[in-house]
């Protein structure tokens, strides 16, 4: 199939460039955990990752890495509202908003970001 | 072992934070993610199999996370040094290890 072969070949993996550190939250976990353990800490690390992306506004994926465009939709104002921007952003939040639940699930303690709204309504 | 120090190396490598769900479902991202993974991972040394839970194959555990097992605990822990902290579709990948038994089992 030859479409799908011109269309593999870009690796999701990111260069050794890429690689982050953040104090405090390893990523190479050689520690005891249990499995809910290490599951928290995951849920943490990619709240915190997220978190990050909404603050910067680093949500739009480098070029190789978009899907297609869906059809562009107007509001009343004649102004597109499914940007990309919009899209991705949306995306994140949503992503945000479970995890949120989860983590609250998982500590009826937990507080949310400063950040997070919690959306009047979810749809997917 | 108890609750607290270093976990022991096993010859499987944990890797997370890597994939949604969503992405596991089409059949075409999945074999994508498959060969990115091998191809990435056997720069490290002999990737003898893996596993990629998928949504509703199987027992829905582990979903998200993937599951590489190398011929020695060395290739796995050059991989996971390696990996930690690499980009992965614009996500902070994450590696650990898990018990050989636990891959075997599936118990993820």
């Amino acid at each position: 199939n030859e479409e799908r072969s011109r269309r593999k070949r870009r690796s999701r993996w990111g260069g050794e460039e890429s690689k982050v550190n953040i104090p405090g939250l390893p990523t190479a976990i050689t520690s005891n955990m249990s499995k809910e353990q290490l599951d928290t800490y995951l849920l943490h690390m990619r709240l915190e990752e997220i978190g990050r992306k909404l603050r910067t506004g680093d949500y739009v994926p480098p070029e190789k890495e978009r899907s297609s465009s869906p059809e562009p939709y107007y509001d009343s104002q004649g102004k597109r509202v499914n940007t990309r921007e919009y899209r991705y952003r949306k995306k994140l939040e949503d992503e945000r908003h479970r995890l949120i639940e989860e983590a609250v699930k998982r500590n009826p303690e937990y507080k949310p970001p400063a950040d997070y709204k919690r959306p009047t309504k979810v749809q997917d | 072992p108890s609750g607290n120090g270093e976990m022991l190396p096993t010859t499987v490598l944990q890797l997370l934070n890597m994939v949604t769900q969503e992405e596991l479902v089409d059949d075409e991202e999945y074999e994508d993610i498959v060969e990115d993974v091998r191809e990435e991972c056997s720069k490290f040394g002999h990737v003898v199999d893996m596993k990629i839970p998928r949504p509703g194959k199987g027992p829905d555990t582990g979903i998200g996370k993937i599951f590489v097992r190398f011929d020695t605990i060395e290739q796995a822990g050059a991989a996971l040094r390696a990996l930690a902290g690499r980009k992965f579709a614009e996500r902070t990948v994450l590696t650990s290890y898990v018990p050989e038994e636990t891959y075997f089992a599936e118990d993820f």
